[in-house]
């Protein structure tokens, strides 16, 4: 039965079916199919909840086999799992217990807020290291991006007020186009892209890979 | 023995190949000097927050808010100073707040919004479950954000700590265009889903609050009246917090941002003028010498 | 929002529009996918320095490391995309015998994903036939939550330098790992998903791909003659986009709503 479902016609098929169970009621008005597309999505999210299970048992594979071959940082998947399970064990006791306020306010919450303020070093090491006028396109992106950046800096709003108009011409007119311009392409890109998965070409997502 | 190539340049060659670690260290020091010792630099109002600053203006005591937080804690760093102005300008003016959490982290973060706003919330007589209500954790998925736009009381029954809304100001909230406004903080997690089916099915009042890479998008749905407004980042938190004469974290933090972007445009020169001064020269000089 | 030129009875107000476009593109990419003859594409850099950087990590015996994004809202756009380059990029691995890491997770959707990217991996190296090289331990979930996986993603990174990193649809971790790769001396190739991440990016990679060239980038890459010839379509798109753009510039400046209105309905 299993090998049924495998098979790639019938995910096709079942891929076209679902598809069109959520793409006519989006245009059409049909209360029926409406309520079981909605559903269909539902059952999506809730299968998507279950499939935590898979991603915990795969971190416990993976750090036991660091474990057994002693691959280079193995302890640290130990770790990890201490942290896995104890964190599992602090949602359990409840989300207003002291543990779990320890663990948000004093872990999670430093470790997030610090990963995500090493951009700002990654992004001046990045303007340090490779931002440089090697043509003529380069130098037209320096020059509005040195304009952008110094309206950024509230003080020199205040300070050169001549610069509001340029900065906010330059983000409201260009960088809005170019956003419009970029979703347009994506837009685009992705029914065609579509369509070449509704056809059958392009079967990565099933989990097959494409037959050269 | 150094070779000649190696002590040529000199100045010229230390600012096209800076250590990455002078620049790292230089950025430390900036950021975190204005924020030991603030400068009270001035700041500029933008045209966006006076936009987003009056939308909220509207509210008054017959409107219920909305407040959708689709974002972690690490986003919460740049997005907690427009929050935290937003919702105080809600209280003061005495509109119903309700609040949904799109992150597993964010639940953690409705509470530190109210802790920072407890003061006001005494001054203003404004209670949990009469006046604020926290919904806690809805999955950030197309499917939930669907189905609290079209029946909401069918998708929340209790707020977060299991008590029923039952009775509440809720009881008014059917379909999505019941809101009054909705105050969307993100980061990215289900924001197209809050505009697909809140904004274009129901046609309801949304306001951006986002961080910085999310501007520009923004923006664009501004200028297309699928948003009513957008406070940008830290920076519009800090403008928000001036115009509400509340001045908190963001203004704080403003010295700091702005000695930052200058450091990075001095960085950015000071690499260009090593990059043509040492750099094209020094590969115009390897051609000629084959 | 214009008010609609028209409704019909049974549709849903404001969406014809959007219907009749999405049937004209499905329409011109059933019939440019029928041709045998490929048309005229321009060359690609960014796409085809992925072949140069697999075989630039063959040479110098590291690892490649492609990620497909976080996946935060499960099977969306950017990730079926960044799935679709991963099963060429996991062909071309398997058959030079370079070690392919993917990491995996970032998000709640990333859980359901990840199954399915496991199965096209193993499935790429059995076509190549070489199953015995398939490691799932190579696939490896960091964490459900975004920084989470940076800091597994970066630490995989430095403990396994790779020769050549490839990622697309990111969020804003984009940056680190860009900016890790550089210092690891790996081969960058970035395809963000977005105009914020786009700039940036550009200079912090070696090899950039547009958000429209990543859509076609498994198309482009299979050099099948059909599937070529269904870019042709995003082309004709964006032609009828500006003379759309263009018509209603000079219908507004003349004071006609009527391209506004067409569009909105």
């Amino acid at each position: 039965m299993s090998m049924f479902f495998k098979r790639k016609d019938i995910q096709l098929t079942i891929v076209v079916l679902t598809f069109l169970v959520v793409f006519i009621p989006y245009f059409f008005n049909i209360p029926a199919l409406d309520a079981f597309s909605k559903k269909l999505i539902t059952i999506a999210s809730l299968v998507n909840g279950f499939t935590l299970a898979l991603a915990i048992h795969s971190q416990f594979r993976r750090a036991s086999n660091q474990w057994r071959r002693k691959s280079r940082g193995y302890y640290w998947g130990a770790y990890m799992l201490i942290c896995l399970i104890m964190m599992i064990l602090f949602g359990i006791i409840g989300q207003e217990s002291a543990p779990w306020h320890w663990v948000m306010f004093a872990v999670i919450n430093p470790l997030s807020s610090v990963n995500y303020c090493i951009l700002a070093f990654y992004l001046s090491g990045s303007a340090a290291r490779a931002f440089r006028a090697r043509s003529i396109q380069a130098f037209m992106l320096l020059a509005a991006g040195s304009i952008v950046l110094l309206y950024q800096a509230p003080l020199t709003g205040a300070v050169f007020p001549v610069i509001d108009p340029i900065a906010l011409y330059l983000t409201n007119t260009f960088a809005v186009s170019v956003s419009r311009t970029i979703y347009l392409g994506l837009a685009t890109a992705s029914i065609v892209l579509g369509v070449r998965m509704l056809t059958g070409r392009e079967v990565s997502f099933l989990g097959f890979a494409r037959e050269e | 023995m150094v070779s000649e190539s190696e002590t040529e340049g000199g100045i010229l060659r230390f600012l096209a190949t800076i250590d990455i670690r002078i620049v790292y260290f230089l950025l430390f020091v900036v950021v975190v000097g204005p924020l030991l010792y603030p400068i009270g630099m001035p700041i500029s109002v933008s045209p966006d927050t006076v936009e987003f600053h009056d939308v909220i203006a509207e509210m008054g005591p017959d409107d219920i808010v909305l407040l959708h937080l689709g974002t972690e804690f690490s986003g919460w760093n740049e997005l907690s100073a427009g929050s935290t102005a937003s919702m105080r300008m809600l209280i003061e003016q005495g509109a119903k707040v309700a609040i949904i959490s799109a992150h597993p982290e964010a639940i953690s973060i409705s509470p530190l919004l109210y802790n920072s706003l407890s003061d006001v919330m005494d001054a203003n007589d404004y209670k949990y479950m009469e006046d604020t209500i926290d919904l806690g954790y809805m999955h950030p998925n197309e499917a939930a954000v669907a189905s609290t736009a079209s029946d909401f009381h069918g998708t929340v029954r209790t707020d977060y700590l299991g008590a029923s809304i039952e009775g509440t100001f809720l009881d008014d909230i059917n379909t999505a265009e019941d809101w009054s406004l909705i105050i969307d903080i993100q980061t990215g997690v289900q924001s197209a889903a809050m505009l697909n089916h809140y904004r274009v099915s129901y046609g309801a009042p949304i306001a951006k609050h986002c961080i910085g890479v999310s501007v520009p998008g923004a923006k664009a749905d501004l200028d297309a009246e699928l948003l009513v407004g957008v406070l940008p980042s830290l920076r519009g938190g800090a403008e928000l917090e001036t115009l509400i004469g509340a001045k908190g974290p963001g203004v704080a933090a403003m010295d700091a941002f702005s000695i930052a972007h200058y450091m990075l445009l001095i960085f950015v020169v000071l690499g260009n003028i090593g990059y043509f001064g040492y750099q094209r020269s020094a590969s115009r000089r390897t051609t000629v010498g084959r | 929002m214009a008010s609609v030129l028209f409704e019909i009875p049974g549709m849903h107000s404001g969406r014809l529009f959007g219907l009749f476009l999405e049937v004209l593109i499905v329409v011109l990419a059933l019939y440019y996918m029928t041709r045998e003859k490929p048309p005229y594409i321009r060359r690609v850099a960014a796409l085809d320095a992925i072949e140069e950087a697999i075989g630039r990590s063959t040479e110098m015996g590291k690892p490649v490391f492609f990620s497909y994004g976080i996946a935060s809202r499960g099977f969306d756009l950017r990730t079926l995309i960044g799935i679709s380059l991963l099963s060429h990029v996991a062909r071309v691995c398997a058959r030079n015998e370079t070690q392919l890491i993917v990491p995996t997770g970032g998000s709640e959707g990333s859980y359901i994903v990840r199954p399915t990217v496991e199965e096209t991996v193993k499935t790429a190296y059995t076509l190549e036939g070489k199953p015995e090289l398939f490691d799932p331990d190579n696939i490896p979930f960091f964490s459900g939550q975004q920084y989470a996986y940076v800091g597994g993603y970066i630490g995989a990174m430095q403990r396994n330098p790779p020769g050549a990193v490839i990622a697309c649809s990111h969020a804003s971790e984009h940056m680190n790992i860009a900016e890790t790769a550089n210092a690891m001396g790996a081969l960058t190739i970035m395809a963000p998903s977005s105009t914020g991440k786009t700039a940036v990016l550009a200079t912090a990679s070696d090899y950039l791909i547009f958000p429209e060239e990543a859509g076609a980038g498994a198309a482009y890459l299979s050099k099948e003659p059909s599937e070529l010839a269904s870019i042709r379509v995003q082309d004709i798109l964006k032609w009828m986009a500006i003379a759309l753009m263009i018509i209603g510039v000079i219908a507004a400046t003349s004071g006609s709503d009527l391209i506004n209105r067409l569009v909105s309905t």
